[in-house]
């Protein structure tokens, strides 16, 4: 799961970028308001941290700004500042989640993830396709009830499908979803990934849509 | 004698003393008034009786020595009051209880007299035509009794009233105090967090000064208590910043595993978290300290040579973000001041200079002394402030924004407080030779 953090203190963010990955998410780190506004317009962010003391601009006016815009993304609203009347303001201009520093990285990724879960209507914590359940806090994908051992990649590709599940996601998308800046993309990552899950699970879990992407069938 | 503390028993008392005191005077000088007018009356009717007597004798002077054997007059005053008529020098007529020897030894006027041990008040008169002697006299307590029941009845309904008076007198400084005792009513239900000003309906004016200096004072301590209370949450607020990265990449080392090099960036990252909270916490006494004392314990100190200690223990610093720093100080430059203040401040304006300029910057520190005044100038090659983050800067924990340097917005707030404690000045403008930042200290002499 690719998410945005907008932090300025270097040791703040360094850490919650670490932490962050070693929860399983891909983790793009801006340190200024504009940074955070452009990135969040152009990138398909799963969820977004934002801190609000931001250099030129506030956090406040880059989420006001960015809801303005349609961005639909979660936002995780990271700050020093506790006062009842500064939550309320923070919820009111659209944020999603509003924590108090100092947080616990397993309480935010666990936090991220409900964001996440909850953008896309679901209203349960695993994911499930048939016989086939998928649980985003523990990293694990069951069927019928046997875990399965799937890599890092393959893990979020199945996430992003079934959290998009009856909705077609083109090769560009997944890339999108999947890889955070500077990382090496192969031309063929996606398919490869894909051809792995069908060997490792069932060979019409997932759909080709030929000429646009993939998708997973809605279940009832 | 001991002073009244309440301030009603004061007022009854005074009240009541200058009506008593008044009341003895006006006695005094109707005691004084009555005594001359009945002198004066009761003179004339002596002299008159006198006269009548002397009228008397001379249609007919016998030679009988007759006693005035009626009976005396009825009346408390009839042994107060007697007569001599004397002719040829015999006593021929006296009241009865005259004595027989003669009343007085002057032959006409007023006099008074000792008999029987008793003072009189004689009146004598001579016959023209006849050798007639008339002596009429009065005892004169009789007057004083008369005095003394005249003061008497004037008397005792003030008697009676005092205490009357006293008592409404109590009731009326009561009822006037009252306003006063609203106030102190109304102080005493206040709870220690109430700091909003007094209101008192219809103060009056002898206590609207009161009112407006209690409220005055209520005033300031309550701007003083929101500025304290306002340090404390920003204090609070700032020390999470480091906790959080302390917690976070303490989080990071736990969680990575097998990753070494991920263990050991995220343990140097924990102490480094750790100095920057150990930072703020020291600023943040160093300026709880200057609040709470600010007695400097001045004696002679030579800001060159401090100077030139600060620049060479911060100038590792500045080597190593390769930045060029020089210091253009006299051999020494005395003045009055707290060396360890003095350091503190120095030490701030130095490091502020090298930890928010850029790599490769110039830093210029500068001491003067001329006959006016003392000079220590700090200036960079940095990005300097705007007019508006400079108008900013001794705000606490203001930062500027964007750079990367872990500062605790606290540094040039303790540096104004020191400048203020030595009676200098602090000022920050931007710098013509360097066109960074240039932070001025500036002693008059």
């Amino acid at each position: 799961m690719r998410v945005l953090l907008a932090e300025d203190d270097p040791l703040i963010g360094d850490g919650l970028r670490a932490g962050l990955r070693q929860r399983g998410f891909q983790v793009d780190w801006v340190r200024d308001g504009v940074a955070a506004e452009r990135e969040l317009l152009a990138e398909p962010y799963a969820a977004v941290v934002l801190d609000l003391g931001l250099p030129m601009q506030d956090g406040l006016a880059v989420l006001a700004a960015v809801r303005a815009r349609g961005l639909a993304a979660p936002v995780l609203v990271l700050t020093a500042r506790d006062a009842v009347r500064d939550r309320v303001h923070g919820l009111d201009l659209g944020a999603d989640d509003y924590v108090v520093k100092p947080i616990d990285l397993d309480e935010l990724a666990a936090r991220l993830r409900a964001l996440v879960r909850r953008s896309h209507g679901q209203p349960q914590e695993n994911l499930q396709s048939g016989d086939l359940v998928l649980d985003p806090a523990a990293r694990s994908v069951t069927l019928k009830g046997v875990r399965v051992p799937l890599s890092t990649r393959e893990f979020d590709l199945l996430h992003a499908l079934m959290l998009n599940a009856g909705r077609v996601m083109t090769r560009d998308q997944l890339e999108r979803r999947l890889y955070s800046w500077g990382e090496e993309i192969d031309s063929n990552a996606i398919e490869v990934h894909i051809h792995h899950l069908r060997r490792k699970l069932r060979p019409d879990l997932i759909e080709t849509v030929r000429g646009v992407g993939y998708a997973m069938a809605r279940t009832p | 004698m001991r002073r009244i503390r309440s301030l009603r028993s004061r007022l009854l008392a005074l009240v009541l003393g200058a009506v008593a005191l008044v009341w003895l005077a006006t006695a005094v000088a109707t005691w004084s008034d009555a005594r001359r007018e009945l002198d004066e009356l009761l003179d004339n009717h002596l002299a008159q009786a006198a006269a009548l007597l002397v009228a008397q004798q001379a249609h007919g002077v016998d030679d009988d020595d007759r006693e005035f054997d009626a009976a005396p007059p009825p009346g408390r005053y009839a042994t107060h009051v007697a007569f001599q008529v004397w002719h040829e020098g015999r006593l021929i007529w006296h009241s009865a209880g005259a004595p027989t020897t003669a009343l007085a030894s002057h032959d006409r006027g007023f006099d008074t007299q000792q008999i029987d041990g008793q003072a009189w008040r004689v009146v004598a008169a001579r016959g023209a035509e006849h050798d007639v002697q008339v002596y009429v006299a009065e005892r004169l307590d009789s007057r004083s009794e008369i005095l003394r029941a005249l003061m008497r009845s004037m008397l005792w309904p003030i008697a009676v009233a005092m205490p009357l008076l006293a008592l409404l007198g109590w009731w009326a400084v009561h009822r006037g105090l009252a306003p006063l005792q609203r106030l102190s009513a109304g102080l005493a239900r206040r709870t220690p967090q109430a700091l909003d000003p007094m209101q008192l309906d219809d103060t009056p004016t002898e206590m609207q000064p009161l009112l407006a200096a209690l409220n005055g004072l209520l005033t300031r301590i309550a701007t003083l208590l929101e500025s304290e209370r306002r340090f404390t949450a920003d204090a609070a607020h700032e020390l999470r910043t480091p906790i959080t990265a302390i917690r976070a990449q303490a989080q990071v080392a736990l969680g990575a595993g097998n990753d070494d090099d991920e263990r050991r960036h995220a343990l140097l990252a924990t102490l480094e978290g750790c100095d920057r909270a150990t930072r703020l916490v020291e600023q943040l006494l160093t300026l709880a300290r200057l609040e709470a004392a600010p007695a400097a314990e001045d004696s002679n100190t030579d800001l060159s040579r401090l100077t030139r200690r600060i620049v060479a223990e911060l100038a590792g610093s500045a080597l190593d973000k390769q930045q060029s720093i020089e210091l253009e100080a006299p051999d020494a430059c005395t003045l009055q001041a707290d060396e360890t203040l003095l350091g503190i401040l120095l030490r701030n304006l130095v490091d502020n200079a090298i930890r928010y300029s850029p790599v490769r910057s110039r830093i210029c520190i500068a001491v003067s002394q001329s006959a006016a005044r003392t000079e220590l100038r700090v200036e960079d090659s940095g990005p300097g402030l705007s007019d508006e983050q400079r108008g900013r800067l001794g705000e606490r924990f203001f930062r500027v924004l964007g750079n990367e340097q872990p500062g605790s917005g606290l540094g040039w707030s303790i540096a104004l407080r020191i400048a203020a404690v030595q009676g200098a000045t602090l000022s920050a403008s931007r710098s013509d030779a360097l066109g960074g930042l240039k932070a001025v200290v500036r002693w008059p002499n």
